[in-house]
């Protein structure tokens, strides 16, 4: 049992930093694509080893550290914004059950019975981790970058959790593995039922990744990288892998999960499930997980490279008053229709 | 425009005994005395309607008692007319800040460059320089060599050995250099702190595009009260202009707003024209080129903006697409004129070279291409419900702002003052060419923007005008004026032995980024005896402050990317 869990815990690793470092040419290439523009090039063909050429780079930066600052708190930071972000994929179920000769294997880390919460516990601290990267760095623009981000954070904390509270009351549970259980025993797609609660999460979750239209604690032309600003070479490039990779890819495993139905193919509500990858046998579960994922982190960087940037009092403000009134209404629908799902 | 007459003027004889009329058609002005001239700028503002105030500036006769001539320059809307103010002084001013902000701006740069003491004024710090700075550069006995008694904290010690010979050898000029705690006296000079902390927004800074230093005192991110220190890149361009001849001068012009270069240019040789009186002699070709150039330029300034615009409001994608546009009219630029960013294309008298074969076929495609490309954007920008929210209702500035703090170019026209010299005052070919002067309705930051995307198209239809007009000429049509009497004036292309008459005039040009005056006086020779530049982004500028009153940082950018100042320009 413990050679499986040190594999899983191997696989998630490799996965989140490798992906993460991956995933940097993802968005490189579509905003190239975007922007009219082929993107990176020359390192490797169509720019494919430029992930391992900027690692390199910010590898051997020269490690500065402003002199005023405080060196256990700028250190800590860094520590504080990855673990916890990296954590949150210990309770994300890739896939369905199998079984390798006698051993059964479920490719979740822990299926802990409080899933869910510790992914919004985890989600929370990351906000310690900036909030001591600006404290820290003895700066003005980092101390306004990071108290923005808190600002952002605490608003929509409160709107996340009250977003997922009603696919959780459709499943019925906290485990994640078993909300997806859940969603293919009942027929349903949570979205069919939540669009709102669906779309209030997709606005959360750029929210707290700090993706446009609320990249404000960044916001390159007023704060120049905001708390980020007095970090240099790999130290530096953690913060953004964390924050536009790492949470932007857990948050994003975390909607598949509760609002698309996991590793389910697609589904028409009420009667069942349509695979058009059927010949895939036991792997169309992991390929459908994928494909969802990267839909949704698309659909990120979509959004990322098309809209302009709100102001800081704007978005709280829609935070507290057009977000949260909505999933409260949608909470209350929700316990309307709920019944009828559970029959 | 013209100069105002007599009847404009008529109550002023009677009301202030000192002033005496001077009409002109290169200038006129009023004569008045140092003690009344607050009293006839009040009179002249608040009964005759001489409201936008445009520029205010002195020029030194070493050897006069009294030494110094100082002069205004007000236009009045309603009759669209112009009249300059002069007074002599020998040092002292009242200070008109209680009638114009800008004139509170104007009067810190020449207490900077002069050392006038204004009576009155709230806050005569200095301009450009440095608070400890003990020179006044801009009068005529400030050695150019440098002072031989300055200390020099000496650059050649950077470089070991230390056998700079000739010009590089730095302890040959005794210029000071201001050490850090002169610019801490200078920044203490400027603001004191009220709210909790003091944010250096700038010199170098993305946001402030250019190295301009803002100091923000901030409650939270609220700002409570602003200042901006300038002069960073402060070249004496003035004093540049009075150590040069016509001619060479006018590489500076692209120096100043870097952005528009061909607009400046323009507006240079069209002054030394109209001094010299030659504006009819000047070919018909040359000024078609001229004109289309020039909004050629516009539109590639204008290009700038936006991108960088779209930038600071978090719109990458924007950014890109307007460089490509702009790189496409950088490459016709270059093919025409053989540079890109500082051109120096015109000449007094016509233009430097006739266009290349295939250009007019060029510039044609691209304007075919553009309006599309902009309505793209358009559609990306204007209707989006963050750009709205982030733009509408932020930075407003009211009519009687326009006049109160001299702004003009799209800033002015944002608020709705169709103030526009290509129609007011047109130069070479903009008589003949038909556009229109888009004016906004709120004076938002919404407006400057929309006022601006208007603009570009405008310029779209006069270059369209120009090229048809320039296909009509025969291809050997002359490009550069020929002198009726060569013994009398010299027209040469490289402009060596262009000699102007004495007299002097004030005369603008409608930059991209508000009005570019030049106020030249000559005394005969083959150099100007003193260039006053009026720089749009100056005065365009110095509305900032109040417009940062009581609001967060964010919209810092974009307040002031929407006044799109150019430092080059503002510093000079």
């Amino acid at each position: 049992m413990i050679a499986v869990i040190l594999i899983k815990v191997l696989i998630i690793v490799a996965l989140v930093l490798g992906l993460g470092a991956f995933l940097t040419l993802v968005e490189r290439k579509f905003a190239g694509h975007v922007q009219r523009r082929p993107g990176p090039m020359v390192v490797g063909w169509h720019g494919l080893l430029q992930p391992l050429a900027d690692g390199l780079k910010l590898i051997t930066k020269e490690d500065l550290f402003p002199s005023m600052g405080n060196r256990i708190l700028y250190n800590l930071a860094i520590i504080l914004a990855l673990v916890p972000a990296a954590l949150v994929f210990a309770v994300i179920p890739f896939g369905p059950e199998f079984s390798i000769g006698s051993i059964s294997v479920k490719p979740i880390l822990t299926d802990v019975n409080v899933g869910l919460l510790l992914v919004f516990a985890f989600g929370s601290m990351a906000v310690f981790a900036i909030a001591l990267a600006g404290w820290a760095s003895n700066s003005k623009y980092a101390l306004i970058g990071s108290m923005r981000k808190a600002g952002i954070v605490i608003s929509y904390e409160v709107v996340i959790t009250f977003a997922v509270m009603g696919p959780i009351i459709l499943a019925g549970t906290l485990s994640t593995y078993e909300i997806v259980q859940n969603q293919i025993q009942q027929k349903l797609w949570y979205i069919w039922v939540q669009p709102i609660a669906f779309i209030v999460y997709l606005f959360a979750m750029l929210a707290e990744t700090g993706r446009v239209p609320f990249d404000i604690q960044e916001a390159e032309a007023e704060l120049v990288t905001g708390f980020t600003v007095e970090y240099g070479g790999m130290k530096f490039g953690l913060f953004p892998l964390v924050e536009w990779y790492v949470e932007v890819l857990s948050l994003s495993a975390i909607a598949v999960v509760l609002f698309l139905g996991g590793w389910s193919p697609i589904n028409i509500p009420f009667i069942g499930f349509v695979d058009p990858l059927f010949f895939l046998g036991p792997f169309s579960g992991f390929v459908w997980f994928i494909l969802k994922l990267s839909a949704l982190f698309l659909l990120t960087l979509w959004i990322h490279w098309t809209l302009p940037r709100y102001r800081i009092d704007q978005i709280t403000q829609i935070a507290w008053s057009v977000m949260l009134p909505l999933t409260l209404v949608n909470l209350v629908l929700t316990a309307i229709i709920a019944p009828l799902i559970w029959r | 425009m013209r100069w105002a007459n007599l009847e404009d003027i008529l109550p002023t004889q009677k009301l202030i005994k000192s002033a005496s009329f001077k009409e002109d058609k290169k200038i006129s002005y009023i004569s008045v005395s140092e003690s009344e001239l607050i009293a006839l700028l009040k009179l002249l503002k608040e009964e005759l309607g001489f409201k936008l105030f445009i520029d205010h500036s002195v020029a030194d006769f070493p050897e006069r008692k009294p030494r110094f001539d100082a002069f205004y320059i007000l236009y009045n809307p309603q009759k669209n007319a112009r009249i300059a103010v002069k007074t002599q002084t020998d040092g002292e001013l009242d200070s008109a800040q209680h009638l114009w902000f800008a004139a509170k701006w104007a009067e810190r740069e020449c207490y900077d460059m002069f050392g006038i003491k204004y009576k009155g004024h709230e806050n005569l710090v200095r301009a450009f320089m440095w608070e400890t700075y003990s020179h006044f550069p801009l009068r005529k006995d400030f050695p150019l060599e440098g002072y031989a008694t300055e200390y020099l904290p000496s650059l050649n010690e950077v470089f070991p050995g230390g056998d700079l010979t000739g010009l590089m050898n730095y302890d040959r000029m005794h210029t000071p250099v201001p050490t850090l705690k002169d610019i801490e006296i200078t920044e203490r000079s400027r603001l004191k702190k009220r709210a909790q902390i003091v944010l250096n927004w700038g010199p170098l800074h993305p946001g402030t595009h250019g190295t301009m230093w803002f100091l923000f005192d901030l409650e939270g991110e609220r700002v409570v009260q602003s200042d901006v220190i300038l002069g960073q890149l402060h070249r004496g361009v003035e004093k540049l202009a009075e150590n040069e001849m016509y001619n060479q001068f006018l590489v500076y012009t692209d120096r100043m707003d870097y952005l528009s270069a061909l607009c400046s240019n323009q507006a240079w040789v069209v002054a030394v024209e109209r001094l010299l009186g030659i504006e009819h002699l000047v070919p018909e070709k040359a000024k078609y080129i001229r004109t289309m150039m020039c909004e050629l330029q516009r539109i590639n300034s204008h290009l700038l903006w936006l991108g960088t615009y779209a930038l600071d409001l978090g719109a990458l994608t924007v950014f890109l697409y307007a460089f490509k546009e702009r790189e496409k009219l950088m490459d016709i630029i270059e093919g025409i004129t053989g540079a890109r960013l500082t051109i120096s294309y015109t000449r007094v008298g016509g233009v430097r070279m006739d266009l290349p074969k295939g250009a007019l076929e060029l510039i044609e495609a691209f304007i075919k291409h553009f309006p599309k490309e902009l309505s793209m954007w358009e559609s990306m920008l204007s209707r989006n419900r963050i750009w709205l929210r982030r733009n509408v209702g932020v930075g407003i500035i009211t009519s009687e702002d326009v006049y109160y703090y001299g702004l003009t170019g799209p800033v002015a026209r944002g608020s709705g003052i169709p103030y526009d010299l290509r129609k007011l005052d047109p130069y070479d070919a903009y008589p003949w060419v038909d556009f229109d002067i888009p004016v906004g309705q709120n004076g938002d930051v919404y407006d400057r923007y929309l006022v601006r995307l208007e603009e570009m198209r405008q310029s779209v239809r006069i270059v369209s005008q120009c090229i048809n007009a320039l296909r009509a000429l025969p291809p050997d049509a002359p490009f550069m004026a020929e002198s009726e009497d060569p013994k009398k004036l010299k027209l040469p292309l490289d402009g060596i032995g262009l000699k102007v008459q004495e007299g002097e005039i004030y005369s603008s040009g409608e930059n991209p980024r508000g009005e570019l005056g030049f106020y030249i006086i000559s005394n005969g020779g083959t150099k100007p005896y003193r260039v006053k530049i009026r720089p749009g982004s100056f005065y365009n500028l110095c509305i900032y402050p109040k417009l940062m009153q009581d609001r967060v940082i964010a919209d810092a950018v974009a307040i002031l990317a929407s006044l799109d100042p150019v430092v080059g320009e503002i510093d000079r």
